[in-house]
């Protein structure tokens, strides 16, 4: 090709070579907003915002061509505009469709420019469903990047979808199953969060070491032993254990709450040494009692600090009121299932073995020597900013 | 999760939006309302008439393309990307075509590319080239996006089937612009001096692109005096470049002159990007408008996230980390832009927001890719001297309380 055959064949070589920056606008955006009608079961009030760019784009409301378009020439095509824009708007409830009338024109100014504000009233054969079927085509032949961003805000809650060509319908329920689902998965985040803790689990783990002995006398000294015996049966053991992990449930679902809600905020750095400690404390207890009798006490105490810890998971997250309480429930419930599952299995197993020797040396005071030791490094870390490349695999994620 | 949250825009942003705007009656009938393309500007009167050769034979895809790149160009020269979108629609009857014309695939892939779908569009560019391997503009445009996507091998192997035409100006430009990002500034500001003068017989947009890349390299060099110079040469041929006016926004900001990056582009705010740097000029000038602006600065970068664009993600960074002081959010958005794009510039928003999150070895990636490249601009080099003091002050991969700090960073309205 010769140059200037070449130059000519580029024409869109300026926006070939820069291909790095973004073009200025966002591209072409309308909103659909639909309320239930507090006055009418069987009717949405909806609100329909298209840029006066696009319609003056595909229907030419610019009359004077001049540039500039002003109110007036916007309400002289409001009928066509309404013509032109409502039919690709299609409203279904259960399946049937529901009757769309246009009831005023308004302006409005969203970040990119001046929209033309369709209201109108959406009529249903019957009550507002449980599944909403929004269909949307607008611009489709003149702009296949436009995207209808569709809001719907019923019993409370509030759904969306954004539609285009490539997806031209969505399906919003407005009942309760979005709920659940949601629920569902903060219960698995919970679960995931005990799991995948090493610190909170050793924390526990520590509280449930005595709970199948009975300490008889207490240890003189560090390295004396002291006299523990074993329980006689496993459902006194057992309900000790339950009252420890109520407390410390109670408690770390305040802090929990009120951390996520925003109105605690400690320093991580502070949460996490703080929790490293109550390990530690938890841990010595076995070594050296000093709490035999009320060992929920000090499970309910740290709790506290735990809770602070879990919020960590769910930092940042921002719901309506009833989402977030369905949410906070839902990790709370998952945090619990998490203890549970490994607390009771163990304590089974540790009731089983608790007469042996080996349950009280190796177990409970070697144990809790080597779980004082760990959680005295974390402390450290966490305190003094260092790591210890040898615990990663030990560092609470 | 949290990132299953980001996931769905809507979710996230929509808070953010609604019940912002309130819609009013205006008061009266002559209150303009927005301004739009005017018959009176003759690139939109020949839009008519390019529509109308159309609509005499809707099956010629000439006319198609005539069409669609006069819209491309026009949305290019006023920043306005509904553009794309229309012409889009003039070129996709034959984009479901087997094979689809070479012409309206090239038009695809450029505006795949304005999107910053730049796998797509490089997979676009693969496919004309598989069936004309001698497509200069094909090869021009894979070099241009091979290069922002970091992939300075294919960029350069791109330049070079470029060199098979009689004429030096293009493929030297094209791989001036390479060498200028690759350890060859002073080499590329030679090239292209030497070819200025050919290209002053071209198109104005060819002159400018000249400029600009000249402006660049003088940049990266860090010649002021004569970037300076070269930017507002590039803007004398082409004043209203959305591309031009954010490019040289940037380095009078980076340069400590906001009161001139302010008069550059306070009539420009209609242009997101033009405005993003007119919120930075204002908040170093310390201005009262600037926590106005910067509110509907954040107001419509939220309105591109409800409808799933990310093309903003570099200047969304940005926004974050100088202007609305938040570097953990500010270091998502570089990570999830160093996917996308490479270029300096992405570098730097990478570099400054792992310094500002205290993260240093987020900015890895960028170390690596400047390993590769070895560009030279002076003020990433310092970034990376920053990068590097804090990884050596502590051990890479530890979670610590991070410094919230921006006012190390140079450059750039903030602390």
């Amino acid at each position: 090709m010769s140059l200037r055959g070449f130059i000519a064949a580029l024409t869109l070589l300026s926006a070939a070579v820069l291909p790095a920056t973004a073009l200025a606008h966002k591209e072409s955006d309308a909103y659909v907003n639909l309320h239930t009608d507090p006055a009418n079961p069987n009717a949405l009030l909806g609100q329909f915002d298209v840029a006066l760019r696009d319609l003056d784009f595909a229907l030419g409301i610019d009359s004077n061509h001049d540039g500039n378009i002003t109110w007036g020439e916007v309400k002289a095509h409001r009928d066509a505009i309404e013509r032109y824009v409502l039919p690709n708007l299609a409203i279904k409830g259960d399946g049937l469709t529901c009757q769309i009338t246009p009831t005023g024109q308004m302006i409005d100014a969203h970040s990119d420019g001046a929209y033309d504000v369709i209201r109108f009233k959406a009529l249903c054969d019957k009550e507002v469903p449980d599944q909403l079927t929004i269909l949307y085509h607008l611009f489709q032949d003149i702009d296949p990047y436009h995207r209808g961003i569709i809001s719907v805000y019923a019993r409370g809650q509030t759904s969306g979808a954004v539609l285009g060509p490539q997806n031209t319908s969505t399906t919003l329920n407005l009942n309760r199953p979005d709920r659940w689902r949601q629920f569902k998965s903060f219960v698995i985040d919970g679960i995931w969060h005990i799991w995948t803790g090493p610190d909170h689990l050793l924390f526990i783990l520590s509280l449930l070491l005595p709970a199948v002995l009975i300490c008889v006398r207490r240890p003189r000294t560090l390295f004396d032993p002291g006299v523990w015996q074993p329980a006689t049966r496993f459902w006194p053991a057992a309900l000790e254990l339950v009252k420890v992990i109520s407390g410390f449930t109670v408690s770390h679902s305040v802090t929990l709450s009120l951390s996520v809600l925003g109105f605690v905020n400690l320093p991580s750095r502070l949460v996490e040494s703080g929790i490293a400690l109550s390990v530690i404390v938890a841990a010595f207890n076995n070594i050296y009692p000093l709490v035999t009798r009320r060992a929920w006490v000090v499970a309910f105490a740290f709790g506290f600090i735990h809770g602070l810890g879990f919020a960590s998971a769910l930092a940042g997250l921002k719901l309506p009121p009833v989402a977030m309480a369905v949410s906070l429930g839902g990790f709370n419930v998952g945090v619990e299932i998490g203890q549970e599952s490994v607390v009771m299995p163990l304590i089974m197993l540790a009731f089983v073995i608790r007469k042996s020797s080996f349950y009280r040396v190796g177990v409970l005071r070697i144990g809790s020597w080597i779980i004082v030791a760990i959680a005295g490094l974390w402390l450290y870390q966490r305190l003094f900013d260092v790591t210890i490349p040898a615990l990663a695999f030990l560092t609470p994620s | 999760m949290r990132r299953l949250l980001l996931a769905f825009g809507w979710f996230l942003a929509m808070p953010c939006l609604a019940g912002q705007e309130t819609p009013y009656v205006p008061a009266r009938d002559d209150i303009v309302l927005q301004t739009v393309a005017s018959i009176s500007d003759p690139r939109v009167r020949a839009f008519g008439t390019l529509r109308a050769v159309l609509n005499q034979d809707p099956h010629d895809v000439t006319r198609a393309v005539k069409l669609a790149e006069a819209y491309l160009d026009y949305g290019r020269d006023t920043g306005d990307a509904r553009y794309l979108g229309r012409a889009e629609a003039v070129i996709a009857p034959w984009l479901s075509h087997s094979p689809a014309p070479i012409p309206a695939l090239l038009v695809h892939a450029t505006i795949l590319q304005s999107r910053h779908y730049f796998a797509e569009a490089r997979a676009q560019l693969r496919s004309i080239l598989d069936r004309d391997n001698d497509n200069a503009q094909a090869w021009l445009t894979l070099a241009a996006v091979a290069q922002v996507q970091g992939d300075m091998r294919a960029a350069r192997q791109a330049c070079a089937h470029l060199l098979t035409s009689s004429d030096p100006l293009i493929p030297g430009a094209c791989l001036s612009s390479l060498n200028a990002v690759t350890g060859n500034a002073d080499n590329a500001y030679r090239v292209l001096t030497t070819l200025w003068p050919q290209a002053r017989a071209e198109p104005v947009a060819v002159q400018s692109w000249i400029q600009g890349i000249l402006a660049d390299t003088a940049k990266y060099l860090g010649d002021e005096a004569g970037a300076d110079i070269h930017f507002r040469l590039a803007l004398q041929l082409t004043p209203e470049d959305n591309f031009l006016l954010a490019d040289y926004g940037d380095f009078l900001l980076d340069h400590k002159r906001p009161q001139e990056a302010l008069d550059l582009l306070k009539n420009e705010s209609q242009s997101d990007t033009s405005f993003l740097r007119q919120v930075y000029a204002e908040v170093a000038l310390g201005v009262p408008q600037a926590m106005t602006d910067a509110q509907q600065m954040a107001s419509r970068f939220a309105a591109l996230e409800v409808r799933g664009t990310r093309t903003y993600q570099r200047e969304q960074a940005g926004f974050e980390l100088f202007v609305q002081h938040n570097p953990h959010r500010a270091l998502e958005l570089a990570q999830q832009n160093w996917t996308v794009q490479r270029a300096p510039e992405d570098m730097r928003v990478l570099l400054e927001a792992a310094l500002a999150d205290g993260k240093p070895e987020a900015a890895q990636p960028v170390l690596d890719a400047l390993a590769m490249t070895r560009l030279q601009y002076p003020i990433i080099v310092s970034l990376v001297v920053q990068v590097k003091a804090q990884m050596a002050a502590r051990p890479p991969a530890l979670a610590v309380p991070q410094t919230r700090s921006a006012a190390s960073v140079p450059g750039r309205p903030g602390g």
